[in-house]
């Protein structure tokens, strides 16, 4: 039982990291189906708003291996990696990378969606807040970049297996427990309660933000007469 | 002969209006009415589902609205040569709503059917009831909008 591992993936980080699996698993289909689950997506898009401001408060204030600037894909890094170079521990340069994409592409969904109309009866939260054109380009962005996103996801699986069939790399089960076996070197640091707290607050307030709730009432039914018929 | 000549006159008449072509704006400027109008039904249904009060009589104007829309043989606004062009917006029909005529008409149908529903749901005045059909009527809407609605 000496074998060395290291701490590699903080708790927060790897909750994080399952719950946006279910949340987009979620989103996809109840957006591909539509109909009744349509205010289903809305809420999972609101809850995506929550995970994604974490993650981005996280990447600073994480622990060592959550932190952007600890994996952050530079063209140089990449070559390196690609020549059989890269010795690091946590995301390499391309799983970075994989990860930067993500994140602007989730924030691209719920930014899109939150403004957007679906030509039926619903509406994204702050809807409100721009006009009827803007809003159906923005849906139509919402589209477009859920197809590049489903792209993304299937290409991240897919490298996650690489990793693990040929490489030998069971990328899953530090996501899962934390633990890096077989690896030596720092491991992770930071990230405390107190990180955690400013991130959730910040996270909170995000998806206050997105959810409209702050949108002044609608003016009362308005005074004007109607005809009756 | 007063009456046969009538006769003939009402029939030439009819004859007329059936195989009158809707002009191609007009034809696009019907279109987009009819699915802004039922839009404002659906917004109608879905503001007394959600919010706290359900109007039955509201409910059933709405629903009846748009059955009444659904069942109006939209399909005649398809006229040849209207996959392009301008009503009170540019048209954003795919082309293949003119081509893919089994498809699309099985969709127009299960639109149709949730229509009929709707009404009937409607005047039971069962407001979860009507939340789920709205949400099955909505499905029918987005079956033909994935396809064949363009995006901005």
């Amino acid at each position: 039982m000496n074998r060395q591992r290291i701490r590699l993936w903080d708790l927060p980080i790897r909750l994080f990291h399952w719950l946006l699996v279910v949340a987009v698993i979620a989103a996809v289909v109840s957006g591909q189906l539509g109909g009744s689950l349509i205010d289903l997506h809305g809420k999972i898009g609101l809850a995506i708003v929550g995970l994604i401001a974490f993650r981005l408060v996280w990447g600073f204030a994480g622990s060592t291996y959550a932190r952007f600037a600890q994996f952050f894909p530079t063209p140089a890094k990449i070559r390196g990696y690609l020549k059989g170079e890269w010795r690091g521990l946590g995301h390499n340069p391309l799983g970075g990378l994989s990860v930067f994409s993500l994140i602007f592409l989730l924030t691209v969904q719920v930014t899109s969606g939150l403004f957007a109309n679906d030509d039926i009866a619903f509406v994204g939260p702050l809807f409100e807040l721009i006009d009827k054109s803007l809003s159906d380009r923005l849906s139509g962005i919402h589209h477009l970049f859920s197809n590049v996103l489903i792209a993304l996801v299937v290409l991240h699986v897919g490298a996650v297996i690489f990793h693990g069939h040929f490489k030998k790399d069971n990328l899953v089960k530090p996501m899962l427990t934390g633990w890096k076996e077989g690896a030596t070197g720092e491991p992770a640091r930071g990230g405390g309660i107190i990180a955690l707290v400013v991130a959730l607050v910040i996270a909170g307030l995000a998806v206050y933000g997105a959810s409209g709730i702050w949108l002044p009432e609608p003016p009362p039914p308005p005074a004007v007469e109607t005809p009756s018929w | 002969m007063k009456s046969r000549f009538l006769l003939a006159l009402l029939t030439v008449t009819l004859a007329g209006t059936a195989a009158a072509q809707v002009k191609v704006e007009d034809a696009i400027k019907f279109r987009q009415s009819g699915y802004g109008f039922m839009a404002w039904n659906m917004g109608r249904i879905k503001m007394n589902v959600e919010g706290g009060q359900y109007n039955k009589d509201e409910v059933i104007k709405a629903a009846n609205a748009i059955q009444a829309i659904a069942n109006s043989g939209m399909g005649a606004l398809y006229v040849p040569g209207s996959d392009k062009g301008t009503g009170w917006e540019a048209t954003r029909a795919k082309p293949g709503i003119f081509t893919d005529k089994e498809k699309v008409g099985k969709l127009a149908m299960a639109f149709n059917k949730e229509a009929n529903e709707m009404a009937k749901v409607a005047a039971t005045g069962d407001a979860a009831a009507v939340g789920a059909q709205l949400g099955k009527l909505g499905g029918t809407c987005k079956g033909c909008h994935d396809d064949y609605k363009a995006k901005k």
